[in-house]
């Protein structure tokens, strides 16, 4: 199996594993609650879910799998674009990479101190 | 002759519309990476504690950014909805029916869940229902 045809497989296996977490995900921070209902998202609401390891772990996953499908879409969309060199494809993959990596980090960070 | 706006819907919704669903799909993509984007940014106010997350939070608690959330999920009802019928095409599952399923799937299951969310969003957050 090629590089490119694991990541036509990847992208749709994140793609169905971000349709069963994204609805949970809409359900937890809209509906589950009447102050939630009324769009009223405040730290002690989040963090109050967060501090159980579970569901940081479920928010990590959620995040990394989101990451993981929304940087290989974009990488989709630049090869699109046209014939791209060797050189030129490494920079595009190892780029996404660092950001995605960075942006994972940002991430996880948010629970360091709850 | 000069062909009727009829006979030219009739002919782009047949034609082109793996096109259309082509473009949707990407158009779709970026705008929700910008969004975790600016998701994520937000989130991180959460390690500067209480009073920090919760002015970063509040701008988003008015009905002008409510309705943008509202808009939010109708982008991903549309990027999934699409991506499901991708999906099934790719596992030959399409039946030979790629338009039909852009209309059914995409554009129709997509527009019934988006409404299925938006409408308790819209009475709930928007105009403060419950």
């Amino acid at each position: 199996m090629s590089w490119n045809a694991l990541e036509w497989y990847f992208q749709r296996v994140t793609g169905g594993l971000l349709l069963v977490l994204l609805s949970a995900h809409f359900w937890v921070e809209h509906f589950m609650t009447a102050p939630l209902r009324r769009g009223d998202l405040t730290f002690e609401t989040i963090a109050s879910r967060i501090s159980n390891p579970t569901w940081q772990a479920i928010d990590i996953g959620f995040l990394v799998v989101a990451l993981v499908h929304g940087l290989s879409g974009l990488r989709n969309i630049i090869l699109d674009w046209g014939r791209l060199g060797p050189r030129t494809l490494r920079a595009v993959n190892v780029g996404l990479a660092i950001i995605g990596v960075i942006w994972a980090w940002v991430g996880i960070r948010a629970f360091s101190r709850l | 002759m000069t062909p009727s706006l009829r006979e030219v819907v009739a002919k782009y919704r047949w034609t082109f519309s793996g096109m259309v669903a082509w473009a949707l799909q990407r158009v779709t993509g970026v705008l929700l990476l910008f969004y975790l984007f600016l998701h994520v940014h937000t989130i991180s106010k959460l390690s500067q504690g209480p009073a920090a997350f919760n002015e970063a939070i509040a701008t988003f608690s008015s009905p002008f950014f409510k309705c943008l959330e509202i808009g939010l999920l109708g982008v991903v009802v549309l990027h999934a909805s699409n991506g499901i019928r991708i999906t099934l095409l790719d596992l030959g599952l399409g039946g030979g029916r790629q338009r039909q399923l852009f209309w059914t799937l995409t554009v129709g299951l997509g527009l019934a869940v988006f409404l299925a969310g938006a409408i308790p969003m819209f009475l709930f957050a928007v105009l403060g229902a419950g």
